[in-house]
């Protein structure tokens, strides 16, 4: 159109072309992230399921042990609401250490409850704060002196994996305190309902749900949460938006704390010791949670992510896993696992990227 | 700020003569290596000995020798973290090539090489051009490198490798002078990339992109290319380190040959002085870095400390480079 001619009609917004309901389906598959989890949720559920039928796999996938792999769930979907909180406040927020966290309260755990006989609760207490204030060292690094998160707890990964280490001279911690705990781990069956589904493990229960209900309060509800998606989608906005932004960069990594010392216990119950390499032993618990993260479209940017996402990607790893344990027995089957993961990681990240780009949010 | 030539005005004759191949930084690093030698040397009598210190420098080379790579991606604001698996995967591939093959020394290493440089063109191009921030990418193909790693390994030991590697620094036949092979060749490929990062157009190119990859491509950067080559280099560096770390070790390949070392070698690059940000960064620093981090390791060991203890200092040196190296920019900016 030419600058001379005067517009024949009003300005209005293009019409939008008339779309066909496999291209909004597409859509809504990739902006709407638990929408493909939940898809890609059922096809493993299928896919197992014929190969099952099929007499390939080594055990049966069936309700009970997808009820039992559940445990499994329990430090994952922790650990990755925990890297929800850090990766949504932005600057390329990312807490590394949470496994050495894990290591170093879930010793703390067992030397207070099953080595110097201290109140259960009060042990409990004992290892979330000390997860907490290691938490805090992250955060302060990384919000009041300006640190790269990355590099901060980088050097904190090294560091509190070390404390645990020397702490218990390098052995796992035991006693008959730490073994009666391990009934905390323990399946349970539902009140009412419970005879006629399969028995759920306890820390679904006593952990994980409480955990993921404070989070999701805590990120939607609160005007806590409110900033720091505000500091994660624009950290400058944020400040000339009156946020004080350091008090609130600093509490989520002390959430993450708090989180690791909560599984720092979850951990002493699942082995019935507390492990000094618990949470670091082979590529340790931050990979599988950025995973978990990524996977539940939380955009490493910041900002973007939701609770829903996060609990979702660890059911799919979860019985995705326990399939794999099953279809490559033994030692093959936790090779394969790693694969997958890596896997995984890779195409989440990709999507990621891709549908930012495509429609501008995941 | 290392390498930038960006500030022309009232330098001392002397370093626009010889431009400076060191500055603040390394400085620093020399003066803290010098004194905790000076000190390991008083409280442990024998680690200034040479059977003390060429083991030492048989270790500090591969971690520098990646370290260069990896200054080359922190240069470009990247990150790698599937060093470990490759150099997992490499090592064992070359082992097994010795082992079961009996191929020649050379053959085994060059194959290292290459099988380095793909790994590291597969990370550089998933990231260049899919765009996708570095860490997470490097942290899936870790696990995938280590996956087969592990099924390459079959059980969890390759035992019996020749001792041809041996000419890389263990023992007799693995020095000159003295000096242990491996750290001969770490040095040369240090002085390479220095050379490299400062007086030529790609070397520059690496900083610009980690300053402002959008301003770089506007000034005609090819950013994408350059990344590749980043990570493939780095690939290559790995490929050839992980010769050294089987040749530093026993006649048995262990499965966790590569555990943990990516995190070792970030943590070199880090204390030489290379900003994780982007934009500024230098070799000699990292060489240095990994000097430190290595008689850490040693000195924790010579003075019968547990040996995790190492990994606090480490961490507690990470945190004191890189806050020195925070409150110095914000002093700098606070002036401008």
């Amino acid at each position: 159109m030419s600058v001379t001619t005067a517009p024949q009609a009003p300005l209005q917004k293009p019409q939008e072309p008339k779309r066909g309901i496999a291209s909004r389906a597409l859509e809504a598959l990739l902006t709407q992230r638990i929408v493909l989890l939940a898809v890609l949720i059922v096809v493993v559920l299928l896919v197992m399921t014929v190969l099952d039928g099929a007499d390939i796999l080594s055990g049966s996938y069936n309700s009970d042990y997808l009820a039992a792999s559940l445990i499994n769930a329990v430090p994952l979907a922790m650990l990755g609401l925990a890297q929800l909180g850090v990766i949504l406040s932005g600057r390329g927020g990312i807490d590394l250490s949470v496994g050495s966290m894990v290591s170093v309260t879930g010793i703390a755990f067992g030397m207070s409850y099953g080595l110097w006989g201290w109140n259960l609760v009060i042990a409990m207490i004992f290892a979330v704060v000390l997860g907490g204030i290691l938490g805090g060292i992250n955060g302060a690094l990384v919000s009041f002196i300006g640190f790269p998160p990355l590099i901060a707890t980088l050097a904190t990964f090294y560091a509190y994996r070390s404390i645990a280490l020397v702490w218990s001279g390098q052995k796992p911690v035991n006693s008959t305190e730490i073994q009666t705990f391990y009934s905390a781990a323990k399946a349970i069956e539902l009140p009412l309902i419970g005879s006629y589904l399969p028995l759920i493990p306890l820390g679904i229960f006593t952990f994980l749900i409480p955990v993921v209900v404070v989070v999701w309060v805590l990120l939607n509800k609160t005007t806590f949460g409110r900033r720091v998606y505000a500091l994660g989608t624009n950290n400058t906005a944020a400040v000339w938006a009156g946020i004080n932004v350091r008090p609130n960069r600093f509490a989520v990594y002390v959430l993450s704390g708090l989180i690791s010392g909560l599984v720092g216990i979850v951990t002493v119950a699942q082995f019935a010791s507390a492990r000094p390499d618990a949470g670091t032993s082979g590529n340790g618990m931050a990979l599988p949670a950025i995973t978990i993260a990524v996977l539940g479209g939380v955009a490493i940017t910041g900002g973007i992510g939701r609770v829903s996402g996060v609990v979702l990607a660890t059911v799919l790893i979860v019985w995705l896993n326990a399939g794999i344990l099953l279809a490559f027995p033994g030692n093959d089957g936790v090779q394969v696992q790693l694969l997958a993961l890596g896997l995984v990681l890779v195409f989440a990240s990709l999507l990621n990227g891709l549908t930012r780009r495509r429609y501008g949010g995941i | 700020m290392t390498a930038l030539v960006t500030e022309p005005t009232e330098k001392p004759i002397v370093r626009r003569i010889l431009p400076p191949p060191v500055t603040g930084q390394e400085f620093v690093l020399v003066g803290v290596i010098a004194v905790l030698w000076a000190l390991l040397g008083i409280f442990t009598p024998s680690f200034l000995s040479p059977s003390s210190i060429q083991p030492l420098f048989v270790s500090v080379a591969p971690i520098a020798l990646i370290g260069v790579g990896m200054t080359f991606i922190i240069i470009t604001a990247g990150i790698d973290v599937s060093v470990g698996g490759a150099i997992a995967l490499c090592a064992v591939v070359t082992a097994k090539l010795l082992v079961n093959f009996d191929v020649p020394l050379i053959v085994a290493v060059l194959v290292s090489m290459v099988l380095g440089t793909v790994l590291g063109l597969v990370n550089g191009v998933l990231i260049a051009y899919g765009r996708v921030h570095a860490i997470i990418i490097t942290f899936g193909t870790a696990n995938i490198f280590q996956f087969f790693a592990l099924r390459i390994f079959g059980s969890s030991t390759v035992n019996n490798i020749p001792s041809t590697l041996d000419v890389f620094g263990r023992g007799e036949s693995g020095r000159t002078l003295g000096v242990p092979h491996s750290f001969a060749i770490t040095v040369l490929v240090v002085v390479a990339a220095w050379w490299y990062l400062r007086n030529t157009a790609g070397g520059r190119h690496l900083f610009a992109i980690g300053g402002n990859a959008n301003a770089a491509r506007l000034a005609g950067v090819k950013v994408q290319p350059r990344t590749v080559l980043a990570y493939a280099i780095t690939g290559a560096l790995v490929g050839l380190g992980a010769c050294f770390f089987i040749a530093a070790g026993t006649s048995t390949l262990d499965q966790g040959v590569g555990t943990g070392r990516e995190l070792a070698v970030i943590a070199a690059v880090v204390i030489g002085g290379t900003s994780i940000l982007g934009g500024r960064g230098s070799v000699i620093g990292t060489l240095l870095g990994a000097i430190l981090v290595q008689t850490v390791n040693s000195g924790v060991t010579q003075l019968g400390w547990p040996s995790q203890l190492a990994n606090l200092f480490v961490g507690l040196f990470i945190i004191v480079a890189v806050g020195t190296d925070l409150l110095r920019e914000r002093a700098r900016r606070r002036k401008a």
